[in-house]
């Protein structure tokens, strides 16, 4: 099922400051890194969903104390916090509310997008302008581990234990259609909940070749090779947290010629990457037929860098 | 702005030629800085290998040459064991002003005595501790280290469906093989060696051809990574490390020429596949001999015909320096090739 863009902004909200961040549908690429002076670094690039969105507003007073609706949203409080230090206001006090049409614990990047999408409230309550790799860097300190959708669209290696990029990639991804699916849609996953894998040194020079697949890929806008890349990410990934039915999902993008698979490195997504000049209505319909048929859950078409909106089902 | 410390990083850097339209080579101006530098940053890593500690190596080749400029560079001493039949004088000249000590023991089969090799070698580690031996014979981190070869050609190419490359440790050509394939699983990986190595099954004999194959069978060859192999003799290199001078405008040494000659023909063979050739050595070593035409003139059977196309052969058998041969080696363990080769046909 597609999901549009929320219309959340009720009469009450429309007249705060606020602020939206995207979702993502887990990563492309996740691993360790080296960086130009032989340092290792936990890095990931992400695969952005613009299609789902979270949304902050925020009501700043002098009353000092902080407050959060839903109150569950303590990571994207604790963001907002770290703005208002940030920007020099510590001792400003409010209300931040929260919406979001991006479904929690399924690897969407729903926590995240609540941390983005409050300091970006803050920043625009207070008439500042920050850059996305401040976002970035707050986002990281509020909630320990954080993707790159702060950088939205943008094609980038990103340390998500330090809030910093590795490699800018110079440009967004190839472009391709997503169809996305869950192999269990009960089973929710804690991001900070999974031990970090621990990789061998083979792998860690196998992610080399990946990362030069990535740059090559969005250089050359080749959804064909990113997909090459991100399947072997996934397979990699499975050695350490494992997901069901795995070879299913593979043997399923290779009679459907995708372009390859990827997943949420610390999610339960899956996603079948299709070419998007010979993906047809037709032919997605036939391989969501499969899925569902095969007892994959939460199907979802999504349209990746393509002016396209006819795979919408 | 912060500087590249380690600039071993940017040495090691091969450029890319292109041979042809669908082929190009990384042309390495020293290949072995790659698994020289990966095994030095292992083993400081884990604290295998200390400060200012005694490192100890069987070569005076071109792996010799890159732990040489390591270990002058970060302090380490440095002792390489070869044979008086493998080294000239300039090099090894050139390997003391880096501070190596080089030890050049008698040869007198002249087959590089690496047994006696060996043997020397240990007894330095038995009597000395904290040793460091880099092992480039059986080291992972020799192969391992070739994922950057296999990043460059990504980056730059894409996808690769051929590699070829030269084979003497094993370790460039299975290393980048290992991990172009697990990405390409389609890739053929064609191993060129020379006649008289024993690699790929052919008896031993004295190798002319420098720098290329082995008189002995190092751990890092996978034989069952490797599709095809080519045997190309010393004066069919010779032919094609002149063309490449001529033609390309790189100088390089005689084993990359015949990577280069076999590249050239895999890659007007298969006209819609993307050729990736390794070829590791320059040209300054061989200025004296192979670019020398009066060191040419006295050489048998020079000048003659530069070999067009392989010839392909049913059973493996050691030619003549002229002659290029190829054998379908289909991802085989040797055993089972040399099982094949001398049973009923």
């Amino acid at each position: 099922m597609p999901v549009i863009a929320n219309n959340l902004g009720s009469p009450l909200l429309a007249k705060l400051p606020r602020g939206d961040a995207i979702a993502h549908h887990g990563e492309l690429l996740q691993g360790v890194f080296e960086d130009d002076h032989g340092g290792l670094h936990r890095g990931l690039v992400t695969l952005p969903l613009n299609g789902l969105r979270s949304s902050a507003w925020i009501e700043l007073d002098a009353g000092g104390t902080l407050g959060v609706k839903p109150n569950c949203r303590v990571k994207a409080l604790r963001a907002a916090k770290m703005t208002l230090e940030h920007l020099g206001n510590p001792n400003l006090g409010g209300r931040l509310v929260i919406e979001t049409d991006i479904p929690v614990g399924h690897g969407y990047g729903s926590s995240t997008a609540d941390v983005v999408a409050a300091i970006r409230a803050v920043a625009a309550a207070l008439g500042a302008r920050l850059l996305a790799s401040t976002i970035a860097r707050l986002a990281v300190a509020a909630e320990i581990a954080s993707d790159a959708i702060a950088f939205e669209t943008e094609a980038l290696l990103f340390a998500q234990r330090e809030g910093k990029v590795l490699e800018h990639f110079g440009g967004a991804l190839p472009p391709f259609v997503l169809v996305g699916f869950k192999a269990d849609a009960t089973a929710g996953v804690d991001t900070l909940g999974v031990a970090p894998a621990r990789y061998n040194s083979e792998e860690i020079q196998l992610f080399r070749v990946l990362r030069g697949m990535v740059a090559r890929a969005v250089r050359e806008q080749d959804a064909r090779l990113l997909g090459k890349a991100s399947t072997m990410s996934a397979r990699i990934s499975q050695r350490h947290l494992p997901k069901r039915h795995f070879e299913v999902v593979t043997g399923i993008a290779d009679h459907y010629r995708a372009c390859g698979i990827q997943v949420a490195h610390s999610g339960s997504l899956y996603g079948l990457m299709l070419d998007a000049q010979s993906a047809t209505r037709d032919s997605i319909s036939s391989i969501t037929t499969v899925l569902e048929n095969a007892g994959f859950q939460d199907i979802g078409v999504f349209p990746i860098n393509t002016e396209e909106i006819s795979y919408v089902l | 702005m912060s500087f590249e410390i380690d600039y071993f990083r940017a040495l090691e850097t091969p450029r890319l030629a292109r041979l042809g339209p669908n082929v190009a080579a990384a042309a390495f101006p020293l290949m072995k800085l790659m698994p020289a530098r990966f095994i030095l940053d292992q083993a400081e890593k884990s604290g295998e290998l200390k400060a200012g500690a005694h490192i100890v190596e069987t070569t005076s080749g071109t792996f010799g040459m890159a732990v040489a400029l390591l270990a002058a560079a970060r302090g380490f001493r440095l002792t390489l064991v070869t044979a008086a039949t493998l080294i000239d004088q300039a090099y090894q000249r050139r390997l003391e002003r880096l501070g190596a000590k080089v030890v050049a023991l008698a040869d007198e089969r002249g087959d590089g005595n690496q047994s006696g090799r060996l043997a020397h070698l240990k007894a330095i580690m038995e009597t000395e501790p904290g040793v460091f031996w880099t092992r480039q014979y059986d080291s992972a981190g020799n192969w391992q280290s070739y994922a950057r070869l296999a990043e460059l050609f990504v980056r730059s190419m894409g996808q690769v469906d051929w590699l070829v490359g030269c084979i003497g440790t094993g370790g460039s050509l299975c290393g980048t093989g290992t991990f172009l394939r697990q990405v390409f699983p389609h890739l053929k990986i064609v191993a060129v060696d020379t006649h008289r190595s024993v690699l790929f099954g052919q008896p031993l004999g004295k190798r002319m051809l420098r720098g290329l194959g082995n008189s002995v069978i190092p751990a890092n060859v996978r034989h069952e990574l490797v599709d095809e192999v080519h045997w190309v003799g010393a004066y069919a290199a010779y032919h094609q490390t002149h063309s490449l001078l001529r033609n390309q405008g790189i100088f390089m040494g005689p084993t990359s020429g015949a990577a280069a000659l076999v590249g050239d023909w895999i890659a007007r063979s298969n006209p819609d596949a993307v050729v990736a050739v390794i070829m590791p050595d320059e040209g300054h070593r061989h200025a004296d001999t192979v670019y020398n035409d009066d060191w040419l003139a006295k050489l048998s059977d020079w000048p003659c015909e530069a070999a067009r196309a392989p010839e392909t052969l049913a059973s493996i058998e050691p030619r003549a320096e002229w002659e290029w041969t190829r054998f379908e080696w289909s991802r085989r363990h040797l055993d089972n090739v040399l099982s094949a080769q001398a049973g009923p046909s």
